[in-house]
């Protein structure tokens, strides 16, 4: 008995000795800045702009109407086959693929309801408003406004979803109707929220003083960590609990998208912002309130903008791949290569550069990546959505 | 900050602006001055986030008493050289009384905001310079 008391009493010894080797030092300030990482998950979204926001009915819609090919100018393409939910809601390729391949990589649809801006160019300011684009894009779905209203009036389940999510039935306004649709796609995009992470768990650990819980957490991940938050100063840009700003930068991927043609990024997206009937300086903002139009009423359009993308959100983003705008880089050691050897000429800093080659050691690159792994988690299995009207 | 903590031996020392309006309606906010203007002014929502719009609501004063125009807000972070993505928009509420609506801060860091000021023929900036986290 006795031996068996030494025996535990060594093992407790043994196992707290492993648990406070395995927390690094973490400074109040630090501690702060980790803690802005979180909590997670946010509160549930609502888009003042889109009247079916938040709605079961409209979710229920949007869900039908994501997985929905007719939507398509051949009949063959929905915004699933792009954006595939076991591929973190995108398609694992470089370049996108419609009716051709395009210049840019599929976006993650993960937390995209908690956008202010949408698309890598930031053309759209609702989600509604950017979910209109690819639907009418000949290089994408390349529908039409007629096509998507003639669906929705002549498909029984689809007007039924309709008319429990609109209260009404579909009018004979197709313009509105492609609208709609769009904010039926909108409301359920905004529910596909990334789930909790070890990360989640050692920030709220660490913030509420939980050491051993703490503790859990790889030191490897702990020491990118610091890394990000600290000398690589990664979260200047990729900040919160998104792990983004939701504003764009350009951070030395090349502008061309072939010999003679570049991709100007946030400056082109300012300008067919402005040019969109479908903004939310427009008549199908369901916000009468105009609090939602701040953005999109003084964003300026700046040279600085050219060459700019939006800053993407790094939850999930081990899951993901490739990466970059335009899908340049193929894996996670590749995007912290190029942060640690990015050339400063590319960049034309006059200031203190935001992105500088960090010239990250081996030792240190395998931290950071261990760390942006740990944004990683397996999301709950999805069932196949109930039917529009039963 | 209290204003009325901040200025009191200066507001006595310059009789002029005693009657400045230094009451944003919150008790709170910040002080800004020169030779010639006295300004206060809060953030609305008094609590500035990274990257969530928010306007500034500010008094003008000059030490002549004359009435004091504000014609820009601006703000940039001078360590990186670059200023906001937004442009703010000034509503003038009389009394020198304004509004700059429009603001955003996108990164975290210390950002310079400047105020540019005219009463009669001279204009001057002032600026203040804002940690955020």
């Amino acid at each position: 008995m006795t031996r068996l008391l030494v025996l535990l009493a060594l093992l407790a010894a043994w196992s707290g000795g492993v648990s406070a080797q395995q927390l690094l030092d973490w400074t109040p300030e630090e501690i702060g800045s980790v803690g802005r990482h979180g909590p997670w998950p946010p509160s549930p979204v609502r888009d003042p702009s889109n009247k079916v926001s938040g709605t079961p009915a409209g979710i229920l819609l949007g869900e039908h109407l994501f997985n929905e090919p007719r939507l398509s100018g051949d009949g063959r393409v929905s915004c699933a086959t792009c954006h595939q939910a076991g591929r973190e809601w995108s398609d694992g390729l470089a370049r996108a693929r419609g009716t051709v391949e395009l210049d840019r990589r599929t976006p993650s649809l993960w937390n995209i309801g908690y956008l202010h801006w949408f698309g890598w160019d930031g053309a759209g300011d609702s989600l509604w408003a950017q979910s209109i684009r690819p639907l009418l894009d000949p290089r994408e779905m390349n529908g039409e406004a007629a096509r998507v209203a003639a669906l929705l009036r002549g498909d029984t389940a689809l007007t039924c979803g309709y008319e429990r999510a609109f209260g009404s039935k579909p009018g004979n306004d197709d313009e509105r109707l492609l609208v709609e649709t769009a904010k039926a796609l909108a409301a359920f995009q905004a529910t596909l929220v990334s789930p909790r992470t070890p990360f989640d768990d050692f920030r709220d650990a660490l913030v509420a003083g939980d050491r051993e819980r703490a503790s859990r957490y790889s030191l490897a991940a702990q020491r990118g960590l610091k890394l990000f938050i600290g000398e690589a100063n990664c979260n200047l840009c990729h900040l919160g609990p998104r792990f983004t700003s939701g504003e764009f930068g350009d951070v030395g991927i090349p502008f061309f998208v072939r010999p003679g043609e570049v991709d100007p990024g946030r400056l082109g997206g300012l300008t067919r912002l402005a040019a969109s009937p479908f903004n939310l300086l427009g008549k199908y903002n369901d916000d009468a309130s105009g609090n939602n139009t701040r953005r999109t009423r003084h964003v300026q359009r700046q040279h600085t903008n050219f060459g700019e993308f939006r800053v993407p959100g790094l939850r999930q983003v081990g899951r993901g791949g490739p990466y970059m705008h335009n899908g340049s880089l193929a894996t996670l050691e590749d995007v912290v290569r190029h942060y640690s050897e990015v050339s400063p000429d590319r960049l034309h800093s006059d200031g203190i550069p935001l992105v500088r080659p960090l010239g990250l050691t081996a030792e240190q690159s395998a931290d950071l990546v261990a760390f942006l792994r740990s944004l990683d988690a397996e999301p709950p299995p999805r069932s196949t959505p109930a039917p529009l009207c039963p | 900050m209290k204003l009325a903590v901040a200025l009191p031996g200066f507001l006595l020392a310059t009789p002029a602006w005693a009657d400045c309006p230094l009451d944003l309606g919150r008790g709170t906010g910040w002080v800004v001055y020169s030779d010639h203007y006295l300004m206060a002014f809060r953030s609305d929502p008094l609590r500035i986030e990274v990257g969530e719009p928010f306007a500034l609501v500010l008094n003008v004063c000059t030490k002549g008493g004359e009435p004091a125009e504000l014609l820009a807000v601006d703000a940039s972070m001078p360590e990186h050289r670059h200023g906001m993505n937004y442009r703010p928009r000034i509503v003038a509420k009389g009394d020198g009384r304004f509004r700059a609506e429009g603001m955003l801060f996108h990164m975290p860091g210390r950002w310079e905001i400047t105020f540019n000021v005219r009463a009669g023929e001279e204009s001057e900036n002032l600026t203040h310079d804002i940690i955020l986290k």
